[in-house]
């Protein structure tokens, strides 16, 4: 079985995130303060802070949008191990 | 240059924010939300209130200015529209900021004495070195002064003015959540912009280095004089016992907003404000120059 196989998949709830178009908000949660820890389907958008969240896990290579700030990120591994978002210009 | 924006129209705009954040606001909170008591009673923090307020009106005016005047200087239409709508976010911002003032006891008829008095001098500077690149049509520079620099630095300002206020006054902190959320897009506007026009173009890297030198002074220097005014710890614990009140709790960047001296806000604030602001420059690919005063 691939790893690509092998991704969980979440079912995403509204999280009350109102700041993009209601058939988006599901996509996205705000940061609940410094102890708030990223599930492995959500990525930090380091633009304007907001989580960005997906339908699956998350994999460096892996492409998402924030749409409150429009912001095209790209999943990648940092120095920590953990995944990281860079902004693709 | 402009890929970003996609996704982006008015339809998109009207559904995030009238249909989203600012639905059921009235001036940017909630129906039947007032100023504390406390803070309506106490004159020290009325004034203090009052004095903040007239900052906010006063950078939102030239960034309405700014942005409006951005939409004729810019290269593309997909630009041109997303300016008109940060226009309005502007305009906005100008009008929930300025009914505040009124809300906290300023008459209309002294709104502009108020204002002139009270507004910090470095942030005029600010506004009149933006907006004379504005005149000039000077797109570039229009977006590194306003998205990046100005907004890009009040961001930081507005999410601490924001945590401080959830407890003690959720009227100014519900009008604070809709113009942070305002921020977003304009602060995403500028890297993305100005990120993508590095890319494509790594011969304007100086230049806009440039402009970020010769922008950001004031706004650090407007940041760094605004917490030398307003009362200090030991001013609001006496009025706290006199009153029987006790101190919120809130907290950003570990620090207790609510019992924090000048010296710790103005260190938090710089650490995060330029800490921040450097990176999102490194993203851009602009190493940050320090400002020299002028």
């Amino acid at each position: 079985m691939s790893q690509q196989q092998k991704r969980r998949r979440y079912e995403l709830d509204d999280r009350g995130f109102n700041e993009v178009p209601q058939k988006y908000r599901k996509y996205y949660r705000r940061r609940e303060g410094p102890d708030d820890e990223l599930a492995p389907n959500e990525i930090l958008c380091p633009v304007c802070k907001i989580i960005v969240r997906s339908n699956r896990e998350l994999r460096p290579g892996d492409r998402v949008y924030c749409m409150a700030c429009l912001t095209r990120l790209r999943i990648a591994e940092g120095a920590d191990g953990k995944l990281e978002a860079e902004v693709e210009y | 240059m402009t890929d970003f924006l996609k996704g982006y129209d008015i339809q998109y705009w009207l559904e995030s924010t009238a249909q989203g954040y600012l639905e059921n606001t009235e001036y940017g909170h909630l129906a039947g939300e007032r100023e504390p008591d406390l803070l309506m009673e106490e004159d020290t923090f009325r004034e203090e209130s009052i004095s903040t307020t007239v900052q906010l009106v006063m950078g939102e005016r030239c960034a309405l200015a700014a942005s409006s005047g951005l939409i004729n200087a810019a290269p593309d239409e997909a630009s041109k529209r997303f300016l008109a709508t940060q226009t309005l976010d502007e305009a906005r911002h100008v009008e929930v900021f300025t009914q505040r003032l009124y809300d906290l006891g300023v008459k209309q008829n002294e709104l502009e004495d108020v204002l002139n008095d009270r507004v910090d001098p470095n942030l005029v500077k600010f506004a009149e070195a933006l907006l004379e690149k504005v005149d000039k049509k000077d797109f570039v520079a229009g977006v590194v002064g306003q998205n990046i620099v100005l907004e890009g630095m009040a961001f930081c300002v507005f999410e601490m003015l924001h945590e401080s206020s959830v407890a003690t006054n959720p009227k100014f902190a519900h009008i604070l959540s809709g113009t942070i959320a305002d921020e977003r897009r304009h602060v995403g506007f500028g890297e993305n912009r100005i990120g993508s026009l590095i890319q494509q173009h790594p011969e304007r890297k100086a230049d806009v280095e440039k402009l970020q030198k010769d922008m950001t002074y004031h706004m650090l220097a407007t940041f760094g004089s605004q917490f030398t005014q307003g009362p200090s710890p030991e001013e609001v614990d006496k009025i706290m016992a006199k009153r029987g009140v006790e101190h919120s709790e809130a907290e950003w960047q570990g620090v207790k907003l609510n019992r924090a001296s000048t010296e710790e806000l103005e260190a938090v604030l710089s650490d995060t404000i330029l800490k921040e602001f450097k990176v999102r420059l490194g993203r851009i690919g602009i190493e940050y120059q320090s400002p020299a005063r002028p």
